[in-house]
C-alpha cells in the first residue's frame, strides 16, 4: 500500500491476555492483558494496557488476541474508538456487536485515515469475550493509536 | 493464533480392564463446546473444528489438537510422574527407620520384633518387576489414590498407571484430515510426550477416528507383581466446518478504520 511515507505498510497490535487471571480478577487490569505492536515509530506503553499505538495515515492496523495458555479462548468481540466528547465510556458511532457465535472469524483491520487528528491519542474500547456466561465479557479504554 | 484444541481423553481403567473393551468405560471432553462440540462428557463426543478461508479461498486459520488421557479415580494428572518416584523413596527410608528402631529394642520382645516386621514389609508394599515396554514403571510400589502403599493387591484398591496413547488412527488419518504425532515436551504431568494433529478445514465433514490405548493391568506372574500392558482401542469423531473470514469493522473488505468525529487536538 502507497502511504506516501514509504514506511512500513502494516502495523499489528498483539492483545495478550491471561485468560484465567482475568476471569478470576474479573478485570483485564492488574497485568491480565497486555499490548504490544511492532509499529516503525515510538509507540508508548508498550506491554502494559496502555499502548499508545503511533501510526501513519494509509498504514493498515490490525488487532488480534491471543491467550497466555493457548488452550484458553479468547477473541476480539468488538473496538470502538472513542469521540472527544464521549471519552469517558460512551459507545462510539461504529459500535456493533457481532455474532458471538463466529467471532473467530473476524479480521480486526483498518487503513488508518488520511484525515486523521495528529498528534492526539484516538482511544478505544476494546471488548474481550472469554468463553461464555454473565462475566465473559471484558473491556479496556485504555489504549489508543496516535497519528505522527 | 487460534486457541488450541484440547480433547481429553477419561478412562475408567478398573472398568476397562476388567471388560477388556474401551466402550462405555471412556468420557470425552474437548474445550469447544461454544463452537459446536457435541456430547460432551460421553464416549460419543463430536469435535467441532471451525476452520476459516481467506476471499481467495486459501486457509486462513490453523487448528491444532491435543489429545489429553486421563485415568478415572487415579492420582490427578496434575501431579508430576517423580510423585510415584517419590512416594518409593519415602517408603524404603521410612522403612530403614523402622527396621533400625527395631533392631536397637531389647531381645525379649520376640513376638513384639516379628509383629513389627510384619507391619515394616506392609508399609514397604511390593515393588512392580519389568515387563515388555512397561520398563517405566517397574521397580515402584504400588501406591492407592491418596498416594499411600498398597500391600495387598488382591482388593483393587490401587491407582492405575496413566492411560498412553500409543496411536491415532483411522478414517480422519487416512483421508489426510489430521496429521497426527507423538511430540516431546518438557512438562513434567504429560510424562514427556503427548499427542498432538493439524487438521486441514479445506474438506468439511464428519470424519472418525480411533485411539490406541495403552492401559496397565497388575497381574501376578511367578509370583512377581507386574504391570501388564493391554491394548485397547476407543473411537471419536471432528466435525470439520469452513467458513470464510471478514473484516470485523465492515463485514467486507478492508477500509479505513471508523475513528470517532470530534477528537481533536
Amino acid at each position: 500500500m502507497t502511504n506516501g511515507v514509504g514506511v512500513k505498510p502494516q502495523v499489528n497490535i498483539a492483545v495478550v491476555v491471561d485468560v484465567i487471571g482475568a476471569l478470576s480478577d474479573r478485570s483485564l487490569l492488574g497485568g491480565n492483558c497486555c499490548l504490544i505492536d511492532d509499529g516503525p515509530f515510538d509507540s508508548t506503553g508498550q506491554g502494559t494496557h496502555e499502548l499508545h499505538t503511533a501510526v501513519a495515515p494509509g498504514q493498515v492496523v490490525q488487532w488480534y488476541a491471543l491467550a497466555v495458555d493457548l488452550q484458553t479462548p479468547v477473541e476480539i468481540r468488538n473496538i470502538t474508538f472513542l469521540g472527544g466528547a464521549d471519552a469517558a465510556g460512551g459507545a462510539g458511532p461504529g459500535e456493533r456487536v457481532v455474532d458471538g457465535d463466529h467471532l473467530d472469524l473476524n479480521v480486526w483491520s483498518g487503513v488508518v485515515p488520511y484525515s486523521m487528528t495528529r498528534g492526539v491519542p484516538h482511544r478505544y474500547r476494546l471488548e474481550l469475550q472469554m468463553y461464555e456466561g454473565e462475566n465473559s465479557v471484558l473491556h479496556l479504554e485504555t489504549p489508543g493509536l496516535l497519528c505522527v | 493464533m487460534p486457541q488450541q484444541l484440547a480433547i481429553i481423553v477419561l478412562v475408567d481403567i478398573g472398568n476397562a480392564l476388567e471388560s477388556r473393551s474401551l466402550k462405555d468405560n471412556t468420557y470425552l471432553f474437548d474445550n469447544m463446546k461454544l463452537h459446536g462440540s457435541e456430547n460432551q462428557g460421553t464416549g460419543d463426543l463430536v469435535t467441532a473444528i471451525n476452520g476459516a478461508y481467506w476471499s481467495d479461498g486459501s486457509q486462513a486459520s490453523e487448528q491444532v489438537l491435543n489429545w489429553l488421557p486421563y485415568s478415572l479415580g487415579s492420582i490427578p494428572p496434575t501431579v508430576p510422574r517423580s510423585y510415584q518416584a517419590a512416594r518409593t523413596q519415602q517408603a524404603d527410608r521410612q522403612a530403614l527407620a523402622d527396621l533400625t528402631a527395631l533392631t536397637g529394642r531389647p531381645s525379649s520382645d520376640g513376638e513384639d520384633a516379628e509383629a513389627a516386621l510384619s507391619a515394616i514389609r506392609k508399609n514397604v508394599g511390593t515393588r512392580v518387576r519389568a515387563a515388555g515396554r512397561s520398563r517405566a514403571l517397574a521397580g515402584q510400589q504400588v501406591l492407592d489414590v491418596t498416594g499411600k502403599v498398597v500391600s495387598d493387591h488382591g482388593q483393587g484398591l490401587h491407582n492405575y498407571p496413566a492411560p498412553v496413547i500409543t496411536d491415532v488412527f483411522g478414517e480422519a488419518v487416512d483421508e489426510k484430515i489430521i496429521y497426527p504425532a507423538a511430540y516431546g515436551s518438557p512438562d513434567l504431568v504429560t510424562d514427556g510426550w503427548y499427542w498432538s494433529a493439524t487438521v486441514d478445514t479445506s474438506r468439511p465433514g464428519t470424519y472418525t477416528y480411533k485411539m490406541r490405548i495403552q492401559l496397565h493391568e497388575l497381574v501376578q506372574r511367578a509370583g512377581d507383581w507386574t504391570w501388564e500392558p493391554v491394548n485397547l482401542v476407543c473411537e471419536s469423531r471432528l466435525q470439520v466446518v469452513s467458513q470464510p473470514r471478514r473484516n470485523a469493522f465492515t463485514q467486507a473488505g478492508l477500509s479505513y478504520l471508523p475513528l470517532a468525529p470530534g477528537v481533536s487536538a
